[in-house]
């Protein structure tokens, strides 16, 4: 009995088993709820998705915390409990708590925002690729406030910027050339290849 | 249920326990250089048609269309840009003619399209041993067809190395990326459709060879002045080309020379400037190291698919010696 139930909780979480009445078995099943512990822990040890420090039971640790939370006995008089401000506050409240939402909503967009960022291209450089109209002086030194400040004025970095695609399109413009040149040097070598063949 | 999960623990363990035989014997019957010598012989008297996107580092990717049929002896290719205006490429036997937006047509005379590709090495692959390394990585599934996966690196680990996918069953190119000394992907070409055909793509029988465009000559200026003079090359790079000759664009004059081992091609570049005009600095253009240093009123510039400490060596290493004048 609770050997196929052990084994249809491990099928669901390959998702090869809907959870047909699974779910509330786990939730009566004391034993149940400990194999669902025990597989996600295997399965995140095997896919090496461990966290660095392991909390166990963090649910049973939360339900005491709740139990121990002293019960509030007497509420204390609320604006609600005057007649006629009682019908508009809720709304206010309902707002507030909206309010709250989104800005965690907003908080969580900004954090995935910030997560997402691209990682820089390359480490030691902060020059990316073109985008930037002059080359950034010197690759390897550390940028200081000051290299920041003296940027090359507008027209002399688009001067460089020029530069920078002539020797970019001449070097694919060569690569074209560079075939006609290496045929002549294989004219020998194609007496040998055809034996190979 | 129960039964089945068992048949599929039964059968990885069959896998594992065939895996060692499998992979001897594969090792016995192939080498890297057999599969090398598998692809360029394919992609030079095979009629295919491949489809490949070419991502770059920066999010760029360029979807290419790629053509290839054997008529009557002579060897026909087709590259073709997917997106925007176009870029059209040719080759009928030694011909290669460019149809480019904003660029009058003309032809060249070459064996190879030279294009995102290093298909010069990818059909000569015997020009590669002296300066990488080829290894046998294993099996895998690329563009949903069996592939035999390479790693190409360079001997000296001066230069960026290759992972490369063939077709298990024609040793077409299915995959290559280019990685950084770091593993990280610089540029990657990914095959997204492989088509091998008994007869010849109709497109090529609609090519009018005698109305391509007329055959530009490049002149011959082997006996340049060797003025410019490189101290360091990475192993196996050598030089396959000088000239002067003037920056599109710009108009500057410079001396030229082009450096390759088969699968990178680097140019160096002197150009005369006064002394404290231009500034030493380097940046990066998807898989492309560009190095510009002063040294006296000589400006060296360094351009290729290398890493910057590599494009650095070599544009420290170079020397103007005033010869001819």
């Amino acid at each position: 009995m609770t050997q196929q139930k052990k084994e249809s909780l491990s099928a669901l979480m390959d998702g090869e088993e809907s959870a047909n009445g699974l779910f509330s078995d786990i939730g009566q099943d004391q034993g149940l709820q400990q194999t669902w512990r025990n597989y996600h822990l295997i399965r995140d040890g095997l896919r090496k998705e461990l966290p660095s420090s392991l909390n166990f039971d963090i649910s049973a640790r939360v339900a005491a915390a709740i139990e121990q939370e002293p019960a509030i006995l007497a509420p204390k008089k609320r604006l609600r409990d005057i007649p006629v401000v009682g019908q508009v506050i809720p709304l206010v409240r309902q707002g507030g708590q909206f309010a709250i939402a989104a800005s965690v909503a907003a908080a969580m967009i900004i954090g995935v925002q910030q997560l997402n960022q691209p990682t820089p291209e390359q480490p030691f450089s902060s020059a990316p690729a073109l985008q930037i109209p002059g080359m950034q002086a010197g690759g390897l030194s550390p940028v200081s406030l000051e290299q920041t400040r003296s940027l090359p004025p507008a027209a002399d970095a688009l001067e460089q910027k020029r530069r920078i695609n002539a020797y970019l399109t001449d070097h694919q413009r060569q690569m074209r050339l560079k075939a006609q040149q290496a045929k002549e040097s294989e004219l020998q070598e194609s007496e040998v290849e055809p034996q190979q063949k | 249920m129960s039964r089945s999960r068992n048949n599929l623990t039964r059968s990885w363990l069959w896998l594992l326990l065939c895996l060692p035989f499998s992979l001897a014997s594969a090792q016995s019957t192939d080498s890297a250089e057999a599969w090398l010598q598998k692809m360029a012989g394919s992609l030079k008297s095979l009629n295919y048609q491949i489809s490949f996107v070419l991502l770059q580092a920066n999010g760029n990717f360029e979807p290419y269309l790629w053509r290839h049929a054997v008529l009557d002896g002579v060897e026909m290719e087709h590259l073709s840009l997917q997106n925007g205006p176009g870029r059209e490429i040719v080759r009928v036997g030694d011909q290669v003619s460019y149809f480019e937006p904003n660029v009058p047509a003309y032809s060249l005379q070459s064996e190879v399209i030279n294009g995102p590709l290093p298909v010069e090495l990818l059909r000569k692959p015997q020009l590669l041993g002296g300066s990488y390394e080829v290894v046998m990585v294993g099996r895998s599934r690329i563009s949903g067809r069996p592939a035999q996966q390479l790693r190409i690196v360079s001997k000296d680990k001066s230069r960026y190395g290759f992972n490369l996918w063939l077709d298990q069953e024609t040793g077409l190119i299915l995959k290559m990326d280019m990685m950084s000394m770091e593993g990280e992907p610089l540029e990657q070409a990914q095959v997204t459709s492989l088509h091998v055909t008994e007869q010849p793509d109709a497109y090529f029988s609609r090519i009018e060879v005698g109305k391509l465009p007329e055959m530009i000559s490049v002149p011959d200026i082997s006996e340049h002045p060797r003025s410019l003079q490189i101290g360091w090359l990475p192993v196996g790079m050598t030089e396959v080309r000088r000239d002067m000759h003037r920056l599109p664009l710009t108009g500057q004059v410079v001396d030229y020379v082009m450096l390759s081992d088969g699968l990178v091609d680097v140019s160096v570049y002197r150009q005369s400037v006064d002394p404290g005009s231009s500034e030493n600095g380097w940046l990066k253009y998807g898989a492309n190291t560009l190095i510009s240093l002063q040294k006296g009123n000589h400006e060296i510039t360094v351009v290729g698919k290398l890493p910057p400490q590599t494009a650095s060596a070599i544009a420290n290493s170079v020397e103007y010696l005033e010869v001819g004048k």
